[in-house]
């Protein structure tokens, strides 16, 4: 999988949980950028991204995240492993 | 009181208990919300709209969901993050309802439990829905 796929389901899953399609990410985007990205919808969010990437995050991955970059590096590290 | 912890938990356990609606929890329910629609208090109007009786408050079903999470599953390490519920069919006082939840998915990065809930009487459904539940650490 490559980096702009990973972005093009990312996208998708963005829209859905914050249920707004104008919203498009990049590597920079952090929850200071999404309005509705609170501590809840956090958890929404990575529950999603996980069941639409069928990978597991485990608890420190989900505290370090600084970006939506560095989830999308743990979504393609995992893709390779 | 359960005291399951995260690790405790797997997919497809299942709790449930059972409760009888009175006339009582009605007018508890209407004191503490103020909601006097008379489709929940007066026999003759809810009779217009075809039903037997007076009609249970969904939100007085739905609030079993309470009692079914933060006693039973998990129990007192619960914290509710989200309701979806429907009502398939109406509830009326003297009603014994089975209150029932599956944990269908456990999301141990956010120590998310997803329960699949439902309420039944004498095996009809009148209640259906999804939970998603914080399971508090210790």
């Amino acid at each position: 999988m490559t980096r702009a796929e990973v972005y093009e389901k990312l996208n998708k899953v963005f829209q859905d949980v914050f249920d707004d399609e104008t919203i498009t990410v990049h590597d920079e985007t952090t929850s200071e950028d999404i309005e509705d990205w609170d501590s809840l919808e956090h958890i929404n969010l990575v529950v999603a991204v996980e069941n639409e990437f069928d990978v597991d995050f485990n608890m420190g991955e989900v505290n370090k995240m600084k970006n939506v970059g560095e989830m999308v590096d743990i979504i393609l590290q995992r893709a390779e492993g | 009181m359960n005291h399951y912890t995260f690790n405790d938990l797997y997919v497809g356990q299942r709790e449930e208990f059972s409760v009888t609606v009175t006339e009582n929890m009605l007018s508890s329910f209407r004191a503490v919300t103020g909601d006097v629609n008379p489709l929940h208090t007066d026999d003759a109007f809810a009779q217009a709209y075809n039903y037997p009786q007076h009609v249970v408050y969904g939100l007085l079903t739905t609030s079993f969901l309470s009692t079914l999470t933060g006693v039973y599953l998990p129990g007192e390490r619960c914290l509710i993050q989200s309701v979806e519920v429907k009502f398939p069919k109406p509830v009326f006082v003297g009603d014994e309802l089975l209150v029932v939840g599956t944990v269908a998915e456990l999301h141990e990065s956010v120590r998310q439990l997803v329960l699949k809930v439902e309420i039944m009487r004498r095996g009809v459904r009148v209640l259906k829905g999804t939970m998603r539940l914080g399971v508090l650490e210790g």
